[in-house]
Parts: structure tokens; C-alpha cells; sequence
């Protein structure tokens, strides 16, 4: 007994310092879940909190104000008119190429899917450029029309339809993203059950395939709604040419306008901006009340309808006139015509020069400072995002209770809000953290560096989260039994297998910082310019030419950066996963 | 020598496992059955430390490995363990998983270079993947995965190792053959061996002791023969036997159907629970069956499956159905004809039941 006694006490003592642990995980939990807070929902609240204060008493007065003018509604109009037929524009072109591409037989599918993805990469307000361009006096729509009979002139892009245009070919991969896997999960049996009960092919989609679809289709919905009504770039570029506002440039106008109520006027907009992205929410969810989803349906990719070979053929060629029409023309044309000396001179061997990019690398030192600004910026943002987000994405993945889905929530925000919303948020939040204190953060890069990596964190979570899930936990649970633990266990493991999903989340955080525009054009300040705002203000002062020369410059960085992507993760995957 | 005392594991409010205890001897093979849900990977995962019990402890050789306070992580145990899905890490060779657990294992090789190699040239000898070294996952077989995993469990010599449903995800024929593989490499580790299957001929064949499980608690521990034979609860009779529990009373040493009390059947090992609810359980080729003029209980035949070694015969008596399996070497029957049943009168020698 008096052996025993010792060792009683010493379980005694480590019993309470492990009790000590748990209090302490208990701590964190709420040291994290505040810091959460703070960073990514309390912006939101002041933004809401500032729209109904005046000189620190509450008042509606904004809010009667600015629903009272003309000029809100006919912006609200505006907005509905051009998301609603962006968004159904975006569901059309995207559900009918993702069904196309999961059950017809078609050759070539990979390369299509690399075009669809292609505006994905390639920033919205270079897209609208480059078919300014497509469109413009001297590009091949008008030579084309040229030719033919009769007085036909190119659309005029800075339309209503002009937007709504370029919005849906912006925003349709979404919905092709969303939906085409969850086609491909229907499994073909229940098309042939319900072949066999007695239903045409036609009315077996309508009964049964439309049905089951229908809630990728809805979330691929909102999603193009929300991108579709958070968009800046499109409609500062098309709409302020031609007088024509949505709630995002109207913010963006209250906001640079520095009026006495600019801020405060901005706040109510954000908030009615807030209010219809929520009715979308909201109409999603109302879809979806009754669908189940399945989600262990095996995708199956092997084509359901077989064309006849001519049939392929000229559907093979119809889409690939489109997809090279809507992703690669514009941008080849851009580059053409950053080319030539003048805007609006025609496109012919004399006047050819490098002239454009001389001014934009040479002359003006803006845009070189802005690139080194973007690249800097990206790269930390990236790095943060990295570090955080991947940590975040275990925590989620080893311990899924409220605390982390309440995180993961908090963090999607800043990225489900509007840019000029959140910029705001931003504005409101940093400029004196605590009230009565200016750390002088905003008016500096700093500002930028925290609304990059708020806004983008989220994305950094969901890839790792996604590379989380795709290894088994017996891997790790292996390593563990073989001895394996802390670091040992990510670096021989963990990392090697994870690496090209979290390198994936990484490339996508880097390239929305890199080219960001909706959030720097209302953050930036003298100095610490960023690639977006360089080409908007060449846009706003009418330096077509120049913008579409930097542009350019920008697009061949991404794509060859695409490009390096992609060969990096196949050849990760054949040497170091051994897949072939 | 492994100790499970009294462990309850709860999931919030879903008790997974109730007051388990359970012995596991130095170098005992036992194999832990029970239909999915059963609760017997959950006690798996306990004895890995992958997570901890809510109530009661686990020790190996007297030292504390978990209680509902602290829980030892698998890294720190004297563990291997082999996966379902063999969980081989797709980046390295054969060797390297091999070499893995012997150098970060708590029994690592802590000697040179030169033993390091020669240990691992040992193991992957002793599971015959000796000219396969270089390989990765990818580029070998099912069984050879399977071996691979094995090597890297056994490797640093654990004191316990803890197989999830490994012979799963393989075919059959390779299912029997790994089998074999499996005892061999237990008669000359000497580990101890805890085996999860779901798999009641496998827990037979393979196992020196069998504990059933059923819905968080154990139902019965012993050897297989006596398992088989002498089941002691209705989940063991029905599931590992699929005995026929054919009701009545107990006269003394004497079974009384309650179909036809014209016949008794003789007491040929029942075990003692049986007998306080008055059942007898018979397994489907302990009955025998005759045409229907002879003695015995009568009933129909109500379906018959021909199964290639034995025929599989349900025949309805009174208001039960009992099901009976013949050898295909004996008088055939039809649907509808009228049978006699009778007990095989073959005593079982209590004192010599087979133990592997």
C-alpha cells in the first residue's frame, strides 16, 4: 500500500494539468472565435450601426433621405433590370453547357472545359475591355459587318444590354461550376427507369433529370446573382460612359464624391444592396426547402447521348465558335489593338508601334509601381491565407462542431458581400479601430492588406478544406500508429498529399488579390495604387490604348502563371503521388 | 497483457459502448465480431487511442494507456495497426513504408544505418515482397497492398496489433489465402492480435478467442468451437450459428418442443440461459430430416436452395419456420412434400473442442 500511495498522487497531479489543458482549449476557442469576430463581422456591424447614426444619436434621416430621391430608385431599377438579366442569361448559357458537357458524347472536352474556366482567371474588367475592344470602330466586328449588306453597325456595349452581356459571359462558368457535377451524379438508371415506365426522353428530363438538378442549378443561381449584383468593374467600365448606375458605382460615386453625408449616404445604399442580395438568399433557399440532396452518388462522366457522327460534329464546332468568340477573340483583339498608335486609327501594318507600352512602362512610373504593389500584395496575401486558412481547414475538418462552422461562417462574409459594401466596412472599421483612435491604417497599404486577406481567407479555407477531405483519415491515423506525430506527421505525410489542393486555394487567393479592383478602388491612396486602379483611372480618363497595353501585359502574366499551374500539380501528382 | 475495465464510450447522447471489459493475453489472437454498428470499431479505436472513453480505463502491463481524463495518443503506444482501406501513403515506396514506423515508432531502430536496412529486408521477406521494394501503391495488386500494410504494422515489432476488417477489400479467394497469411505472421511475431470483422466464418477460422458484440456490449467471449457450438445468448445462437430457436421446456436433461410434445430431444450441450427461457437452439445442420411416415416432428417444406455442397431446405412446422440444411448426398425432398425431423444424435465431446 505504501508503494502505491506515490503513484495515486502522481495521477492526481497530471489529471490536473490536463484539466488545466482543456480549460486552456476552452480559452482559445474563445480568443479565436473573438478575433473572429472582430475581424470579419464586426466591420459589417458598424456599417449597419453607422447608417443609422448621426452625430452619435440614431436617426432614420438617412435613410428618408436617400429613398426619397429619383436617382436611388432609378439606380435600384437599373440594378434589377441588369441582374436579373445577367442571371438568367448566366443559368441558360451555364446549365446547357454543363449538360451538354457531362451527357452528350463529345471529343475534346478537357481543352473546352480550360476555355470555360478561362474568364474565371482572367479579371471582369479586362474582359469588358477586351470587348470594347471586340466591338470598337476598329475591331473585326465592324470590319465583318462592313462587308455585309445593308447599314449594320456593332452593338453599342455601353448599354444596359452591353452589361447585362457581359455580366452573364462573365459569370455563366459559375453555374457551369455548380451544376455539371451535380449532373453527373444523377445516376442514369433513374433516367432509365423512368424510360422503361413509359416516358419520352423529353418529359423523362422534364420529370426527373430537371428535379434532381435543381439545386445546383439554384445554388449556381445565386451564386451569378450575388457575383452578378456585387460586380463593379463591368458596370463602372460600360454603365458610367453612358449615365447608366447600379448599386455598386452608386456607392463607389457617394463614396469618392466626399459629400458632408458621403459615408453615411454609402451606408444606407450598402444596406439596401444587402437587403436584395438577401431576397436572392432567401428565394434560393425557398427552392431548395424541399430537395434532398444526394450526396453519395458516385459522379459517373461517361456520355449518356450519343449523336450521330455529323451531329457531333457540327455541335462540337457550334461550341467552340463560342467559346473562342466569348473567351479569346476579345482578349486577342485587346492585344492587337494595344498595338496600334492611336485610338479609333485603323488596324494596318503602319500603324503598328510599341508605342503604348513604352508610355505605360517607360513614361509613366505608375503602372510599374502598381504592379510591384499588387505582386507584393498578392504574395502576402497569399502567404497569410496560407498559413490561417490551412489551419482553419484542419480545425474544421478534425473538430467539425458549432465553433468552427460559427467561424467559417463569420469569415465568408467579407467574401459574400458586395466589394464597395465591404470596402466600406472596411473604411468604417480601420479608421478608427476603437473609437476616438486613428492607428493611421487607413490611407495606407495596410488597409488594402487587411481587406485583401479578410475578403479572401475564405477561399484559402474551402481548397484546403476540400484537400482535407479528399485523403482518407486513415492516412493520417496511420502515421500516427506508426509512430508518427506534430510535425513529423505533416511534413512526411500530411503536406505531400495535401500540396496540390492547397496550392490550388493559394493560386486563386493570389490571383483575386493580384488583380482586385472593387475593393482597391475605394482603399487605395496615393502610393500604394494597385494594377485594378491603374487601368480604371487610364479607363476613366479615356486612355483606351493605354489600359488595353497593361492589360495585356496582365493577361499573358496570368495565363502563364495558369500555365505553370497546371504543369506544376500534373507533374506533382506523376512524380511525387506516382498517379498515372 | 491488454486490460479494457469497464469502458463506456458515448457519442453525446448515443452510448456506443456499455461497461466493456475485456482481456487480452500476451500473443492472443482475438477476433472481435459483431454486425456494422455493433460498436466494435469504436473499441478498436479506443485501444489505438485514436479517441478516449467517457468512463473506465485501458492499460497494457499495468500502465495506464487511457482513462476518461487522459488518453495516451497512438503515437506513443506500443501499437501497429492494419486499415480497411490500407490506408499506403501513395508517395513512397514499399520500402519507405517499411522503414517509416522504424524510425519514428516507440520500439524504432535506435541502432545503426546497417541494422535499419537489414530489419527492413527481414520483414519484407517475411511477407514475401522481398523483389517488390522499389514499388510504389500504385503499382501493385490488391493482396500486395495488403501486404504492404501488414509489413509496415508488424515492422517495429508492436506489442498489440490492431487489424480494421482488413481481408474487406479484397476477393474472396484472396480473402482465404491472406488468411493464412495473417496466422503465420502471428505464430511468428507473437503479438497479440485484435481482429475486427463482420465476417463470422473469418472470426471462426482465423481466431483464438471470439468476443461478440451487439449494440455497445459484449454478448459472449470463447474459443470458436465453443462459440459455435454452445452460444449462449440469441444474438450469438442466431448470428454466428444461425440456429433455429425452437421453443418449449426443459424436463430434467430433456428438451420438450412446444410444437409436438410427443418428442423430446436430449440435452447436447445447451447452455444453462437457454434453458431458464426454454429454448433450445439447433443449428440448421443439426436437424435431420426423413420422409414423413418416419418418427419425428412433421412439417412441409416450403423452399428449397440448392447451394452446391448442401441444400438449404425451409420447412414450415406448426407455426415456425426452421431452416435445415442437408447434404446433397442425402434423400432429396420438394416443395410441399411432408417431412420428419429429428436431432442428429451425435453427443458433443465436451472435453475436446478444437482451439487454433
Amino acid at each position: 500500500m505504501t508503494v502505491k500511495q506515490p503513484m495515486v498522487e502522481e495521477r492526481k497531479k497530471r489529471d490536473s494539468s490536463f484539466s488545466l489543458f482543456f480549460q486552456k482549449k476552452n480559452f482559445y476557442k474563445i480568443i479565436g472565435l473573438l478575433a473572429i469576430f472582430v475581424f470579419f463581422l464586426l466591420p459589417v456591424l458598424r456599417l449597419v450601426w453607422l447608417s443609422f447614426v448621426d452625430d452619435g444619436s440614431l436617426t432614420l434621416q438617412y435613410y428618408t433621405d436617400v429613398l426619397r430621391e429619383p436617382a436611388t430608385w432609378n439606380t435600384v431599377q437599373n440594378t434589377l433590370i441588369i441582374v436579373a438579366g445577367s442571371t438568367v442569361l448566366a443559368l441558360v448559357l451555364g446549365v446547357l453547357f454543363s449538360w451538354i458537357v457531362a451527357y452528350v458524347r463529345l471529343s475534346g472536352k478537357r481543352a473546352m472545359q480550360l476555355f470555360i474556366f478561362l474568364p474565371f482567371i482572367i479579371p471582369s474588367y479586362i474582359t469588358t475591355l477586351a470587348w470594347t475592344q471586340f466591338f470598337s470602330a476598329s475591331g473585326p466586328v465592324t470590319a465583318v459587318l462592313s462587308w455585309l449588306p445593308g447599314e449594320l453597325a456593332a452593338p453599342n456595349l455601353y448599354s444596359i444590354g452591353g452589361i447585362i452581356l457581359l455580366l452573364g459571359i462573365s459569370h455563366y462558368p459559375l453555374v457551369y461550376l455548380f451544376t455539371v457535377n451535380v449532373f453527373r451524379k444523377i445516376p442514369r438508371e433513374l433516367e432509365e427507369a423512368a424510360a422503361t415506365s413509359g416516358l419520352s426522353k423529353k418529359r423523362a428530363f422534364r420529370k426527373v433529370v430537371l428535379p434532381l438538378a435543381l439545386p445546383g442549378i439554384a445554388s449556381g443561381g445565386l451564386i451569378a446573382f450575388l457575383s452578378n449584383l456585387d460586380n463593379f468593374g463591368i458596370p463602372a467600365f460600360l454603365g458610367t460612359p453612358a449615365n447608366i448606375r447600379v448599386l455598386s458605382t452608386y456607392i463607389y460615386e457617394q463614396v469618392v464624391g466626399f459629400g458632408p453625408s458621403a459615408f453615411s449616404r454609402a451606408a444606407v445604399l450598402s444596406v439596401i444592396l444587402g437587403i436584395i442580395a438577401l431576397a436572392g438568399t432567401v428565394l434560393q433557399w425557398f427552392l431548395l426547402r424541399r430537395s434532398r440532396v444526394n450526396e453519395t452518388n458516385r459522379s459517373d462522366s461517361t456520355p449518356r447521348i450519343h449523336l450521330s457522327s455529323g451531329k457531333q460534329k457540327l455541335l462540337e464546332v457550334s461550341l467552340w465558335i463560342f467559346l473562342l468568340v466569348t473567351s479569346l477573340m476579345p482578349l486577342i483583339t485587346m492585344g492587337a489593338l494595344s498595338l496600334i498608335s492611336a485610338y479609333g486609327v485603323p488596324f494596318n501594318l503602319e500603324n503598328l508601334s510599341l508605342r503604348n507600352y513604352e508610355y505605360v512602362f517607360l513614361t509613366d512610373s505608375k503602372p510599374l509601381s502598381a504592379l510591384s504593389n499588387s505582386l507584393q500584395l498578392a504574395f502576402f496575401t497569399m502567404l497569410i491565407c496560407l498559413l490561417l486558412g490551412t489551419a482553419m481547414a484542419y480545425l474544421r475538418f478534425k473538430h467539425p462542431d458549432w465553433s468552427t462552422k460559427a467561424a467559417e461562417l463569420f469569415m465568408t462574409i467579407p467574401f459574400a458581400l458586395p466589394g464597395t459594401v465591404f470596402a466600406l466596412c472596411m473604411i468604417f472599421m480601420w479608421l478608427e479601430p476603437v473609437p476616438g483612435w486613428n492607428p493611421g491604417i487607413y490611407g495606407t497599404v495596410w488597409i488594402l492588406f487587411i481587406a485583401y486577406a479578410t475578403r479572401f481567407l475564405v477561399l484559402q479555407v474551402r481548397g484546403s478544406y476540400t484537400a482535407f477531405l479528399q485523403i482518407d483519415p486513415s492516412m493520417e491515423e496511420a502515421a500516427r500508429t506508426s509512430g508518427a506525430a506534430g510535425w513529423v506527421k505533416w511534413r512526411r505525410i500530411l503536406l505531400p498529399l495535401l500540396f496540390p489542393g492547397i496550392l490550388s486555394g493559394a493560386l486563386l487567393v493570389f490571383l483575386m488579390a493580384l488583380t482586385e479592383l472593387t475593393v482597391s478602388s475605394l482603399l487605395w491612396s496615393s502610393g500604394s495604387e494597385t494594377v485594378g486602379v491603374v487601368i480604371f483611372g487610364y479607363e476613366q480618363a479615356g486612355y483606351s490604348t493605354y489600359s488595353t497595353a497593361f492589360s495585356t501585359v496582365l493577361v499573358l502574366g496570368i495565363l502563364l502563371g495558369g500555365g505553370l499551374f497546371m504543369l506544376l500539380s500534373k507533374l506533382w501528382d506523376r512524380k511525387v503521388l506516382k498517379n498515372k | 497483457m491488454i486490460n479494457v475495465n469497464n469502458v463506456t464510450k458515448k457519442y453525446g447522447s448515443f452510448t456506443a459502448l456499455h461497461s466493456i471489459d475485456l482481456e487480452i493475453g500476451d500473443g492472443e489472437f482475438i477476433a472481435v465480431l459483431g454486425p456494422s454498428g455493433c460498436g466494435k470499431t469504436t473499441l478498436l479505436k479506443l485501444l489505438a487511442g485514436f479517441m478516449g472513453p467517457t468512463e473506465g480505463t485501458i492499460s497494457m502491463d499495468d500502465t495506464v494507456l487511457a482513462s476518461a481524463k487522459r488518453v495516451l495518443p497512438p503515437e506513443k503506444r506500443n501499437i501497429g495497426m492494419v486499415f480497411q482501406s490500407f490506408a499506403l501513403w501513395p508517395h513512397m515506396t514499399v520500402a519507405e513504408h517499411v522503414k517509416f514506423p522504424l524510425s519514428y515508432h516507440p520500439n524504432k531502430i535506435k541502432e545503426g544505418k546497417k541494422e535499419l536496412q537489414e530489419r527492413i529486408g527481414e520483414v519484407l521477406k517475411l511477407v514475401g515482397l522481398a523483389a517488390l521494394a522499389e514499388r510504389y501503391p500504385s503499382e501493385l495488386s490488391g493482396g500486395q497492398k495488403q501486404r504492404v500494410a501488414l509489413a509496415r504494422a508488424i515492422a517495429p515489432l508492436p506489442n498489440l496489433l490492431l487489424m480494421d476488417e482488413p481481408l474487406s477489400a479484397l476477393d474472396v479467394e484472396l480473402r482465404m489465402e491472406m488468411r493464412k497469411e495473417i496466422q503465420k505472421l502471428h505464430r511468428e511475431t507473437q503479438a497479440s492480435i485484435v481482429f475486427v470483422t463482420h465476417d463470422q466464418g473469418e472470426a471462426l477460422a482465423i481466431a483464438d478467442k471470439i468476443v461478440v458484440m451487439n449494440q455497445g456490449r459484449i454478448e459472449q467471449i470463447a474459443p470458436p468451437e465453443v462459440l459455435y457450438t454452445r452460444p449462449e445468448t440469441e444474438f450469438v445462437a442466431t448470428f454466428v450459428g444461425k440456429c433455429n430457436l425452437v421453443k418449449g421446456h426443459w424436463q430434467n436433461t430433456h428438451f420438450v418442443p412446444a410444437i409436438d410434445s410427443a418428442n423430446t430431444w436430449p440435452d447436447l450441450g445447451v447452455a444453462d440461459s437457454f434453458k431458464e427461457s426454454g429454448i433450445y437452439p439447433v443449428r440448421p445442420e443439426q436437424f435431420q430430416l426423413a420422409a414423413a411416415e418416419k418418427d419425428g416432428l412433421q412439417g412441409v417444406v416450403s423452399f428449397v436452395q440448392y447451394q452446391g455442397h448442401e441444400i438449404h431446405y425451409t420447412v414450415e412446422v406448426g407455426q415456425e419456420t426452421w431452416t435445415i440444411h442437408e447434404s446433397v448426398f442425402a434423400s432429396r425432398f420438394n416443395i410441399g412434400d411432408f417431412v420428419g425431423i429429428s436431432l442428429k444424435h451425435v453427443p458433443i465431446q465436451k472435453g475436446s473442442l478444437v482451439s487454433n
